[in-house]
């Protein structure tokens, strides 16, 4: 289903868990959607425009579905920012179905997981920074924070201290020296607090987000754990040189780049004996991961064409590359855990997993134009401090605003919603 | 019997003087009309050119051929980098200045150029609106003229106020152009008020400066001038004083008799130079301001107390001026005081400085609504060039926010607007990291080239800097150290401007700093592109047009809040819209999308 062919047309859903229970809610959204539920329950055309409640009957054929209440909103004002009806009926299953159908009858269609949240994003109800604390407050995500989801606090407070600080150091290059205020050391006293804030910051979308999963694949004794305790700078895998010693996948969290990301060792895979069994299990769980690193010595072993067909990113890792030649193909990075050869290029492309692509690298980026900030300021370049500020302060607007690059972790963050939301 | 000439300036400050010699530069036939001779160039305020930002103003002006940096150059009594420690982008130049010498200076070179100044009072202009024909003056009747440039300062319609004194003229001393004023309101002109205002003036030898800090001139080897002008020898001291609790409360006692405090001023002020009695109100927890003690010249009799300008009474004056250290004994010479005056709305102003509403008249200086020396040079020097150019019936010259401080002035006023008198901040420039004090001769040279207002002596100075520019970056393409390219070695800011010319063989041949200049240029190369490549995409916005639709509430591609905006303010072009409050990026991208579906013209455009 591509949301994009029909980003406009009436949705409904049942917005309340299934089950049995005293009411459900029935969310219509989309322009016409009143006269719809107008038509449902009988009324006069036009009785559900504007901010409206009406009790009523919806009938079938003349047959008595339910009594209901319907609540309707005006467009501008109703939670996805469309015209929207929504109709609370008795929480019975077999009613719930029988009214969806109804609705479906007079033009609607069902919604997507995630479709209401999605059009309140896209018509400016929501900022991205609110998509995705509500997102992760349905996933329980929580950890303690209690994300209020309403004003995208902690954003709008980073944005408001680097604007804040931005001032400061247009102060200092403007009035300092002619009017002497201020002064060069509060303001590196204020950097260390911007950029306290920032990391915190960054952790904080990191837990919210999810984080970023990749798995090492490949055939047997290419070099995955190697490769993956190299990563993981520790020995978190078993390893040897005795061909499919890793069992099962072990798996480590990581900083790359600033993202939080889960790297996941896995058994090779000669397709046989009982490395076959993990290899399978492997599979299985690549359907939530951003992307596969696919190793093989010298780059010998093409990838298999299932995981070329469900990984959506792979890198390709031509292994031991201070033993064997290496494979020529520009597809392949050759990588040695031995003499570090391509490690820093290969967490560069971790870093790229569209995945990565997210909020928290996003976050990840404005830490990094704050540090080069204050590096400036330092090195005694306000002038182009200044400009990191600025670029942080965009970034933030973006993710408060409805900016196009936190659109990628809306999807992400819608892409774990139920339908109703 | 009355004469014609080409243009006519009127009024002898800092813009009025860059007009009319800009306008003579390109051959016209000039006449600047001020009430007094001998205070044409006068500072007014303090005796200073330059400051952040300001002294790159400078530079510009310099750079079209303006006589400011020369005049200042020659009349230095301390030279002072600011900002010396914050990065090469934000250096701001300012000289100390004998300010008679200055403004004698300036006479001097009026005459060379061959401007007449004629002694009077303009009394309003002759000619349908549409089409000026000249100047009404008191004494010697119509003066007609091609195009007139209005460079009034503060003596349009200005009123002079100091406790509950209040009398009419242009500055202490002077009159002020009140019939002027009467007519551009008879003209229908949006006129509107502000107010500035100047500290009181102290007998040197009533002080004494054992007590205070001195500030000592910083030997630099700096001229405002690319010509390479010759320095003033002389040198002079400068002083910090502070004030202190007894300072505030005695402006606190008097400032019930404030006249801006009491309502009878109406214009708004300056807000980065308020008066001594505005701090007070606004910090009240905050008795210490420092206060720059300047000589008005070599072995001038005169201070000028920098940081207390003061429309409070006389005595109140006294009063706070003997609490400053040192100042016990001291004698006022002469009265701080503010002044009220007319400017003429950003509305009624093209970029060119013409007035819209009619073909050649031209405004410059604070009668545009800015403040200071620096930004009036500047605009009037671009007010003389379009001046002239409509006389010899050419497109006006309009320069980019992108190339000038010049241009962000400009800019600034015409598409915001001025609530308060502007003042140039580096800041305001966003593309400030070209915008540089170093580098202004070669951002200038299209424009200046272009314009017709070089005179030959300074295109062969500024097209030799260029050429040597030219053979600098060809030696960073083309050097490398140590197996590093010399380009590399300029992003990372490692590129030892020394070595660059010896390695290449330039050592001699090419001024160091112009060497230093090119590097910055090349070090900020990333920055640069990326904010020029951000004004053209706004800029290519403009020239969109919103015209094709007949209700923005239809458009489901932008929010509703947003649409509702650009319903009610209905926005002529994409740019407008995006400057709309309320409107937001993506409904910027909303409506390019809701246009590309629309009309094709769109799509040929991108």
């Amino acid at each position: 289903m591509d949301y994009h062919d029909d980003a406009k047309g009436i949705i409904c859903a049942v917005s309340t868990p299934e089950g049995r229970s005293a009411i459900a809610v029935i969310r219509v959204s989309g322009s016409g959607s009143a006269s719809v539920v107008e038509h449902l329950m009988g009324l006069e055309k036009g009785r559900l425009r504007g901010m409206r409640r009406k009790t009523g009957v919806i009938r079938r054929a003349g047959v008595e579905l339910d009594s209901v209440v319907a609540l309707g909103w005006p467009e501008g004002s109703s939670y996805t920012g469309e015209e929207m009806v929504e109709i609370m009926c008795h929480g019975i299953p077999e009613v719930t179905a029988d009214i969806l159908e109804c609705l479906m009858d007079a033009g609607a269609r069902k919604a997507v997981p995630g479709e209401f949240t999605r059009r309140a994003f896209m018509s400016g109800r929501m900022s991205a920074w609110q998509v995705m604390s509500l997102a992760s407050m349905w996933r329980g995500m929580d950890h303690g924070n209690r994300l209020s989801g309403e004003g995208g606090s902690e954003c709008s407070r980073l944005l408001r201290e680097t604007r804040r600080v931005r001032e400061l150091l247009e102060a200092d290059i403007e009035f300092q020296e002619e009017h002497g205020t201020g002064g060069s050391e509060d303001l590196l006293a204020e950097f260390g607090s911007l950029m306290e804030l920032t990391g915190e910051f960054r952790r904080k979308t990191s837990v919210m987000e999810g984080e970023c999963r990749v798995m090492l694949m490949g055939p047997v004794n290419s070099g995955k754990s190697t490769l993956f305790n190299r990563i993981a700078g520790g020995e978190a895998a078993l390893v040897s040189d005795e061909p499919g010693t890793t069992r099962d996948g072990a798996s480590v969290h990581v900083e790359i780049r600033g993202r939080r990301i889960l790297v996941c060792d896995t058994a090779g895979s000669d397709g046989t004996g009982i490395d076959r069994e993990a290899y399978r299990r492997a599979l299985g769980t690549m359907k939530g991961t951003d992307g596969v690193i696919w190793m093989s010595v010298g780059g010998t072993e093409k990838t298999p064409g299932e995981i070329e067909k469900t990984a959506g990113w792979i890198i390709r890792v031509s292994s031991k590359s201070d033993l064997v030649e290496k494979c020529t193909d520009k597809e392949w990075l050759g990588v040695s855990c031995v003499t570090g050869e391509g490690i820093d290029e290969l967490q560069e492309l971790v870093s790229q997993f569209p995945g990565s692509m997210s909020v928290t690298a996003l976050a990840d980026r404005i830490e990094n134009r704050v540090g080069a900030a204050r590096d400036s300021v330092i090195e005694g370049d306000f002038a182009v401090a200044s400009e990191n500020l600025a670029d942080a302060e965009n970034e933030l607007s973006d993710l408060l605003d409805r900016g196009s690059c936190a659109l990628i972790s809306v999807e992400r963050a819608l892409s774990g919603m139920c339908v109703g939301k | 019997m009355s004469r014609c000439v080409d243009v006519i300036v009127v009024g002898g400050g800092h813009a009025g003087i860059e007009a009319a010699l800009a306008a003579s530069r390109m051959g016209m036939k000039t006449v600047m009309v001020t009430a007094r001779k001998e205070r044409i160039g006068e500072m007014s305020c303090n005796p200073a050119i330059g400051g952040i930002a300001k002294g790159t103003i400078v530079r510009e002006v310099d750079a079209l051929d303006g006589s400011m940096a020369v005049a200042a150059d020659e009349t230095s009594l301390q030279f002072r980098m600011l900002n010396r420690r914050k990065g090469p982008a934000v250096w701001g130049p300012r000289v100390q200045s004998d300010a008679m010498m200055y403004a004698r200076a300036q006479q001097r070179t009026l005459e060379a150029g061959a401007v007449e100044v004629i002694e009077d009072e303009v009394t309003g202009l002759i000619g349908r609106t549409e089409r000026i024909e000249g100047v009404q003056c008191r004494r010697n009747g119509p003066l007609k003229g091609r195009a007139v440039v209005l460079a009034t300062g503060t003596f349009l319609g200005g009123m002079l106020f100091r406790g509950e004194e209040t009398w009419r003229g242009g500055r202490t001393g002077d009159i002020s152009a009140d019939r002027l004023d009467e007519d551009l309101r008879r003209r229908m002109f949006h006129v509107e008020r502000f107010k500035t205002g100047t500290p009181p003036r102290i007998l040197r030898d009533s002080i004494d400066t054992g007590s205070m800090e001195e500030e000592t001139s910083e030997e630099i080897g700096f001229s405002f001038s690319y010509s390479g002008s010759r320095l003033s020898e002389l040198r002079e001291f400068f002083y910090t004083v502070h004030t202190n609790r007894d300072t505030a409360e005695a402006a606190k006692d008097f400032l019930h008799r404030s006249p801006l405090l009491a309502g009878r001023i109406e214009g708004k002020g300056p807000r980065y130079c308020p008066s001594f009695e505005d701090k007070v109100v606004k910090f009240p927890e905050r008795a210490e301001h420092r206060i720059y003690v300047e000589p008005m010249g070599y072995r001038s009799r005169l201070l000028y107390l920098n940081g207390l300008s003061s429309s409070l009474p006389r005595e109140a004056q006294y009063r706070m001026v003997r609490t400053l250290p040192g100042f016990h004994d001291a004698v006022i010479h002469r009265f701080g005081y503010a002044v009220e005056y007319s400017y003429i709305s950003h509305e009624e102003i093209a970029p060119t400085l013409r007035l819209r509403r009619t073909e050649n008249l031209f405004a410059a200086g604070q009668v545009c609504g800015t403040s200071g020396y620096e930004e009036a040079a500047g605009l009037g020097v671009l007010a003389g060039i379009n001046a002239a150019r409509q006389c010899l019936d050419r497109e006006g010259l309009v320069l980019s926010r992108m190339d000038s401080y010049i241009g962000v002035m400009v800019d600034d006023i015409i598409g915001r607007g001025v609530d308060e008198p502007y003042r140039m901040f580096s800041s305001r420039a966003e593309n400030r990291l070209y915008l540089r004090q170093d580098n202004a001769d070669r951002r200038m040279l299209p424009a200046a080239l272009g314009s017709g207002v070089l005179s030959e002596g300074k295109k062969k100075v500024l097209e030799g800097r260029t050429e040597a520019a030219g053979r600098i970056r060809t030696a960073i393409d083309e050097t490398s150290m140590d197996g590093v390219p010399a380009g590399i070695l300029c992003r990372r800011g490692e590129l030892n401007p020394l070595e660059l010319l010896s390695t290449s063989g330039l050592q001699g041949s090419v001024e160091l700093s112009l060497a230093e200049s090119v590097i910055l240029d090349e070090k900020y190369q990333g920055y640069i592109q990326r904010n020029l490549r951000k004004h053209r995409e706004r800029s290519s916005e403009s020239s969109v047009t919103l015209s094709s639709i007949d209700s923005f509430m239809d458009i489901e591609e932008i929010c509703w809040e947003a649409r509702e905006v650009l319903e009610r303010r209905r926005p002529e072009t994409l740019q407008q819209a995006r400057n709309l409050p309320g409107v937001r990026p993506t409904d910027i991208n909303g409506l390019i999308i809701h246009l590309g579906r629309k009309c094709s013209t769109w799509n040929n455009r991108t």
